[in-house]
């Protein structure tokens, strides 16, 4: 299975929000990172089909999605950034709603909500009214919702945002148990949730895609970027205007600082062990130097 | 549970809506509760109408005439000759209410023979005149026209009809009141548009849109469905309002006497060239309203299909009511000019006294076609339009 995203571009009146997107998407988990605005959404909701391009297309499997349709949108399970609700619905009626517009089978339906419901710790909330769920658990009605019919693409927008640290760990987990011979593309400006569980991972910004590596690759990237410098508390006050710190920690009276920089910041800095955050930091702010 | 019946739910069977049609069900069996007793004094007035009436049924009646003639004038000298007025003040005298009935009657039937006079700018009704008409336009070798066929064909109809004949169709005619004038309008499509206003709007105001049009029924079976439901809806609606207006207009007098009348009977129905009975006129009339009460429901839907709000879809629709209710209650000389959208207009078309009451013919390439049969086609062809309009804008329609 094959997703190809050719040359997509978008504007909303003047403002051109996607800029020539051409990346291709096979199965895996592919994460989505970029600051707010830099046109996640856009790209998400072309992908799912409910926004149409001015330019460019995206082709299943060699095929043009808008010629494909109704077969299309069947292998596609979308979670939308914010998920709505009808307010007389209870959760299963949403589910079932949902299994209706996907046109699965009542028998089957049946079986995954009851699955689902339980992967997602809403088995004793099913009866309650969706207005009444709170954040984290409107969250996970809609993750349910969308891997009801067992989607071959899932399209998951912010899907953790609202969602607790236990909640969140046990989302990555599903979704990686999930993957397996499906595309999974993952939106998010949190690092950590796609840290781990995301085979390669799209950097993007202002409309563009600017990188598309694994974790490990972006890691490797950073080699020799990352630093740790210690200062006292009131020289970190000016010293952050002047450079990019990841990560300021208390230690023995003075602040370890998580300094990215493409040569030593300080006679004293000592070299640190990268991750994924440094990558993202240093790409959305030494871009084009 | 299919997307039917999801949509159908969201539409009515949700708390806020049923509750409505609760408000509404006591407010239709209000309305035909009270134009009933309001109708006449009491039930024992009724009783004493209906008996009284019993023996002055069938054809004209010259001494009864007279009688009826001079009560009639006597009343008028007091009250005026505002029928209306008239009526509010003599019914708790049934005896008076039926000579003034009946005086009515006597001028259907001299109108029935004589027909309007000649200077009238009124379609050409009563034998005499239409007779005159026909031999005008042979004089003139006119039979090949489309007024000789019209003319002649309601001279047929009329002669086929007879005579108009009295009887007591007190209650019927306070049913067809209820169901044919202006108030229907304003009491069951006003509601009908804040039912059906959500159906498309709704999922833009809750952003259900997203999960709606990235599945796989949300382009073309969803609007199966909710076509559907728009449909069920404006039946449901239109079934309470008929029936509540039906049993309660009927109820307070116990009484359905005139069931088998002639509709000429009845002084709006006098110069209608159907054979019904009033039974057959009611029956005919539950389903004209049930049909263009769907209709423009389906209006309705393809606006809402297009609007971002509920609210604004309720604007648009109502403004087209309103205005084709304004349209036709403009003078003569507006109303002949935009006669085409007087007559197909929602203000006319959707009552049963404008579509059944008269004989209004249509000459559409060579053929004579009845006003219920080009309305039917014009309203059948306004519904398909608005459901393809629907269809197309679903298969295009994106989040934005």
């Amino acid at each position: 299975m094959e997703l190809q995203f050719e040359d997509i571009a978008k504007s909303y009146k003047d403002k051109k929000v996607l800029k020539g997107i051409s990346v291709t998407m096979g199965t895996g988990v592919y994460g989505l990172l970029g600051p707010n605005g830099a046109g996640k959404t856009t790209m998400i909701r072309i992908m799912a089909d409910v926004l149409r391009p001015d330019k460019g297309r995206i082709l299943y499997n060699g095929r043009d999605i808008h010629d494909v349709g109704d077969e299309y949108r069947a292998k596609i399970g979308y979670l939308p950034q914010d998920v709505s609700f009808y307010n007389d619905f209870t959760g299963r009626d949403y589910l079932e709603y949902s299994a209706a517009l996907k046109g699965m089978e009542k028998a089957y339906a049946k079986k995954r909500i009851e699955e689902l419901a339980y992967s997602v710790g809403l088995q004793d909330d099913l009866k309650r009214h969706c207005s009444a769920y709170s954040g984290g658990m409107q969250r996970r009605l809609g993750i349910a919702q969308a891997l009801l019919d067992n989607p071959e693409i899932l399209i998951l927008d912010e899907p953790t945002s609202g969602l607790d640290p236990f909640e969140r760990i046990k989302f990555r987990n599903i979704i990686s148990a999930y993957s397996k011979d499906r595309l999974v593309l993952l939106s998010t400006h949190i690092v950590s949730d796609v840290e781990q569980i995301a085979a390669q991972i799209m950097m993007m910004e202002y409309g563009v895609i600017h990188h598309v590596y694994s974790s490990g690759e972006y890691v490797k990237m950073m080699a020799g970027k990352v630093w740790l410098v210690e200062m006292p508390a009131e020289e970190l006050v000016e010293y952050q205007k002047q450079a990019v710190i990841s990560n300021v920690a208390a230690k023995e009276g003075l602040m370890e600082v998580r300094v990215i920089a493409k040569s030593r910041p300080a006679a004293s800095a000592v070299q640190a062990a990268p991750n994924l955050e440094d990558a993202y930091l240093y790409i959305f702010n030494f871009r084009g130097q | 549970m299919s997307l039917f019946h999801f949509e159908f739910r969201k539409l009515l069977l949700n708390k806020k809506t049923v509750s409505l049609l609760a408000c509404l069900f006591i407010l239709y069996s209000l309305m035909g509760f009270v134009t009933s007793l309001f109708l006449i004094g009491s039930g024992k007035s009724y009783r004493a109408y209906e008996e009284l009436a019993a023996g002055y049924e069938g054809t004209i009646d010259e001494g009864k005439a007279v009688w009826a003639k001079k009560i009639y004038e006597e009343i008028s000298a007091r009250y005026g000759t505002d029928s209306r007025m008239i009526a509010r003040s003599i019914k708790d005298q049934p005896e008076t209410m039926l000579a003034i009935k009946y005086n009515e009657f006597t001028e259907r039937v001299d109108e029935y023979w004589n027909g309007t006079p000649p200077e009238s700018a009124e379609e050409p009704y009563g034998i005499a005149l239409i007779a005159s008409k026909l031999a005008e336009l042979e004089m003139q070798g006119k039979q090949n026209t489309f007024a000789y066929t019209k003319l002649s064909d309601s001279l047929k109809r009329l002669t086929a009809l007879g005579e108009p004949e009295f009887a007591n169709i007190l209650l019927w005619e306070n049913l067809f009141v209820n169901w044919g004038e202006h108030m229907m309008q304003f009491l069951l499509f006003i509601p009908l548009t804040f039912i059906i206003a959500p159906v498309f709007a709704v999922e833009r105001a809750t952003g259900m849109d997203h999960l709606i049009l990235s599945s796989r029924s949300g382009r073309r079976k969803i609007v199966t469905a909710k076509l559907l439901s728009i449909l069920a809806a404006s039946v449901t609606v239109t079934l309470i309002y008929v029936a509540a207006t039906f049993i309660f207009g009927f109820l307070p007098h116990a009484s359905l006497h005139g069931w088998n009348a002639a509709i000429q009977s009845i002084p709006t129905y006098a110069r209608s060239m159907f054979g019904f009975q009033t039974w057959q006129l009611a029956v005919a009339g539950a389903v004209w309203i049930l049909f263009t009460g769907a209709v423009y429901s389906l209006i309705i839907g393809f606006i809402s299909s297009r609007m971002k709000s509920q609210m604004g879809t309720v604007g648009v629709s109502l403004a087209i009511l309103f205005i084709n209710v304004g349209l036709a209650a403009m003078g003569d000389t507006v109303t002949q000019r935009l006669q085409p959208l007087i007559d197909f207009g929602l203000a006319n078309v959707t009552l049963i006294k404008e579509v059944f009451g008269g004989f209004k013919m249509f000459h559409v390439f060579g053929m004579c076609v009845s006003y219920p049969v080009m309305a039917v086609f014009v309203l059948g062809l306004t519904a398909v339009l608005a459901g393809f309009g629907i269809y197309r804008g679903q298969k295009n329609r994106t989040v934005a």
